[in-house]
């Protein structure tokens, strides 16, 4: 646990160590802020529907989505390919810690910034809050779906920063899974089937964040995306492997 | 301390290390010589447990270094080829933070580190960033590092590769300084740094173990060679005869004759006897010996004999 530790700290430090951490959190907070002030402006007009702007916010946008996919992999894209190619994971994997430890210091390194780029915004909550009352059970649920769809999609990056030793590429591959992830819960609305519309719900991340960010939890969406998690993570630990073997 | 057994790596059909078997002893310092691409690296991943190799083994104090790896790597510090580091933390940054996943516990780090940024003379970039050190302390850090934990071995790839003079001389003194307490392995393709340095010397060719033995050893010769250069005031022909009744002498080549004095260099595979038989050879025959000089066999020399021989058997001692 202590090497656990100590690789997920070190994964940190070295985050802020890069122009591109602050580029990744400062055009997070600008843009979502930005679009948070829509969603509020819009559901103020005279005449508008009525719903609660963060259950939109975390739900209702495709920005939400291009922000998963594109913050996901610049997060996870150093993490393996970096030690490859300055040859430091050679000492990583001949210090006395195992590879199952190394992943997952990675990989918790990796949702603890996840996280730290997720902070801020429970601003906008505290916002909301002191112009009207806010029901926080939905929030709280939204939180719960931002938390699961990050772990998945880290651990695709996780995956792929590990089967490159070009961080560009890790991220294109990740970019790529992680589209392709979305597109399923397109061809979810598109599908007329019902056999196939039937299966294509069970994977539908778009669907399952509209679901938590209502305050529905459906234990399906949670399973899968756990699954898909740990599917990752065990493919992130071969590709470690794989290296003992190259 | 290091039982390594048939030791093979094969990348598709190549084979980069060829049973390849020796042993350390502990506090053994040996030196691994060969050409670059001879399979050093490899050897030493293996040993590591960074590769896991396509067929043999390796124990270290009788344990396997694939069923026991963790275990294993507890006990070595490792210097790996070209030195890699992490480019933007700083100097201590990075010495806790390979503490911490060797297991140093919390309270003994900051003492520990301190002490191996001391024995290594690197205290005073302590708190710059890594990536803008110089090589030189640079590879100083990667020693620190290999020293933290204290383990009992130390593997060393290329330690001195890409230093100036005068930091490859303080590397070395550095080196032999840790072989007091320390069984270390350090690759090298520079000759004069297996003699500096090592009291043993495996010799590492196409991923064959060629030669295994002292430096002294090496010097004595194993394609057979010291040589005999001599001058005797008398016709070449004379002087010839004389020379080809003295036992030892494997081949004698003439080099110039002037002034009335022929020169030979005689070669002569084992015998230090060979001078002395020589004069006395001369002294019967009547003929003055007016130069008689030794040559010793260079480690260059004895390492490309060594190494542009085809069969290993030819030269294993």
């Amino acid at each position: 646990m202590r090497a656990v530790l100590a690789i997920a700290k070190k994964e940190i430090l070295s985050f802020f160590f890069t122009p591109m951490a602050y580029i990744v959190v400062a055009s997070f907070l600008v843009m979502n802020g930005f679009i948070f002030s829509v969603i509020v402006a819009a559901l103020s007009q005279p005449g508008s529907f009525s719903a609660s702007p963060m259950a939109i916010f975390f739900g209702g946008t495709m920005f939400f989505w291009i922000y998963m996919i594109l913050m996901a992999p610049v997060v996870t894209m150093r993490l393996g390919a970096e030690e490859r190619k300055s040859g430091t994971l050679e000492t990583l994997m001949t210090a006395p810690v195992s590879d199952v430890e190394v992943v997952a210091g990675k990989y918790l390194g990796a949702l603890a910034l996840y996280g730290a780029i997720w902070l801020p915004t429970l601003l906008y909550g505290w916002i909301l809050s002191r112009f009207s009352p806010v029901d926080w059970g939905p929030v709280w649920t939204g939180y719960l779906g931002v938390v699961v769809v990050g772990m998945f999609f880290l651990a695709v990056g996780l995956f792929t920063s590990f089967a490159s030793r070009n961080q560009v590429v890790a991220a294109i591959m990740a970019f790529g899974v992680l589209v392709l992830l979305i597109t399923l819960s397109i061809l979810s609305i598109l599908a007329t089937d019902p056999f196939w519309k039937g299966v294509l719900e069970y994977v539908d991340l778009w669907g399952a964040m509209q679901n938590f960010a209502r305050g529905m939890v459906d234990s399906r969406q949670l399973v899968y995306c756990l699954s898909g998690t740990g599917l990752f993570l065990a493919l992130a630990y071969q590709a470690l492997q794989a290296r003992r073997w190259a | 301390m290091i039982d390594v057994r048939d030791l093979v790596k094969r990348w598709g059909d190549k084979e980069a290390v060829s049973h390849v078997s020796f042993t350390v002893g502990r506090g053994e310092i040996v030196g691994f010589l060969g050409p670059n691409g001879a399979g050093k690296s490899t050897t030493l991943r293996m040993i590591t447990g960074y590769l896991r190799p396509s067929a043999g083994e390796v124990f270290l104090d009788g344990r396997s270094v694939s069923q026991d790896s963790k275990a294993v790597r507890a006990m070595i510090g490792y210097l790996p080829e070209n030195n890699p580091l992490y480019e933007d933390l700083r100097v201590r940054e990075y010495l806790e933070f390979r503490a911490a996943l060797k297991g140093i516990p919390r309270p003994a780090r900051a003492k520990r580190i301190q002490d191996v940024l001391e024995a290594c003379e690197v205290t005073e970039v302590a708190d710059r960033i890594v990536g803008t050190c110089s090589k030189g302390y640079r590879q100083r850090v990667g020693l620190s590092d290999a020293l933290l934990a204290n383990p009992p071995l130390l593997i060393l790839d290329e330690p001195t590769v890409g230093l100036d003079p005068g930091q490859v001389v303080h590397t070395r003194h550095l080196i032999k300084q840790l072989a007091a307490d320390h069984t270390v392995i350090l690759s090298t393709h520079i000759l004069p740094e297996v003699e500096a340095i090592c009291s043993r010397t495996l010799i590492l060719h196409q991923g064959r173990l060629l030669f295994d033995g002292t430096v002294a050893d090496l010097h004595r010769g194993l394609s057979g060679a010291g040589h005999v250069l001599c001058g005797v005031k008398a016709a070449r022909e004379l002087a010839q005869t004389c020379i080809a009744s003295v036992p030892g002498v494997s081949q004698t080549v003439f080099l110039e004759e002037g002034g009335g004095v022929a020169r030979f260099r005689l070669t002569a595979p084992g015998g230090t006897e060979v001078p002395e038989a020589l004069f006395r050879a001369c002294a019967q025959a009547n003929l003055p010996l007016v130069e008689l000089t030794t040559e010793k066999v260079s480690l260059e020399e004895a390492f490309l004999s060594i190494t542009t021989r085809e069969s290993a058997q030819e030269v294993l001692v």
